[in-house]
């Protein structure tokens, strides 16, 4: 590692575990960045579930028993939560970073918010009725 | 444009990728998965929602493969970067090394796995790797 940085880094304050605590907005991001761990979890949970299906069909039916459990019930809840936490302001953020621009009329993060909130609702929808409904 | 920076720049493309895919196909997942199901939810389904999509249904295996494998890829590359802003800087190059051994073990394992649950998964899989 004796090659000379390319973009050596500025000399800056070190900052505390807690850093994002002392303010509102510091607090939202860092709580927005977090719901990842929810995300991580659940796919690796998922996986999990994918994997025993293949590999233990005899043992899938003690998984299922798993996710009845209130408390696996309860993470879901609060991993949904979090999920639809992450999509609403990944929407509003689109709207700040790439705001879309017909004929002088800009979009405002909160018009991106709707528009991508109904998406979402039609695109989980269409899932349903695709692979749910009367099966 | 150094190679490694090409890579960086390419993985930061398929995080941002994995997080239109855990905005708009995630949420669906759980609620049909982890909570309609073993509450008794609409929509109620004769089996369970898993074995459903990646037994029966092709484009089901790919649903789940999209959705899954995006958001493992968005969800553990952002904790780990998290992780260094919350005093961990000194150890985030080990901290992201795991998050992407994670992130290959978990795909290609959900992969293997959906083509084993899923031939006609195989067939398409071939067809798109083939030669045109």
């Amino acid at each position: 590692m004796s090659q000379k940085k390319e973009y050596p880094e500025l000399p800056r304050k070190k900052l505390g575990p807690g850093w994002w605590l002392g303010n509102r907005h510091y607090t939202v991001y860092m709580v927005r960045e977090l719901t990842s761990f929810f995300v991580a979890v659940f796919c690796i949970l998922y996986i999990y579930q994918v994997v025993v299906l293949a590999s233990a069909p005899g043992s899938y039916s003690q998984y299922l028993d798993l996710l009845r459990n209130p408390v696996m019930i309860g993470f879901s809840v609060v991993a949904l939560g979090f999920t639809l936490f992450h999509a609403f302001t990944w929407f509003f953020l689109i709207g700040k970073v790439q705001p879309l621009k017909f004929w002088g009329w800009t979009s405002t993060p909160v018009q991106s918010l709707i528009i991508n909130t109904v998406l979402l609702v039609a695109i989980s929808l269409v899932i349903i009725d695709l692979f749910f409904m009367g099966r | 444009m150094s190679a490694a920076a090409r890579l960086h720049a390419l993985l930061w493309g398929v995080f941002s990728l994995g997080g239109f895919i855990a905005a708009f196909l995630l949420p669906v997942l759980i609620y049909v998965n982890n909570i309609a199901y073993p509450l008794g939810l609409w929509p109620v389904t004769s089996r369970d929602p898993t074995s459903l999509i990646v037994t029966d249904q092709i484009i089901g295996s790919l649903f789940v493969f999209v959705t899954v494998a995006g958001s493992l890829f968005h969800g553990v590359f952002r904790f780990t970067a998290t992780l260094g802003e919350l005093g961990l800087k000194d150890h985030v190059e080990r901290i992201v090394s795991v998050g992407y051994a994670v992130i290959a073990v978990g795909i290609l394992a959900l992969l293997y796995y959906l083509l084993t649950l899923n031939p006609g998964f195989v067939n398409m899989v071939l067809h798109l790797l083939g030669p045109r």
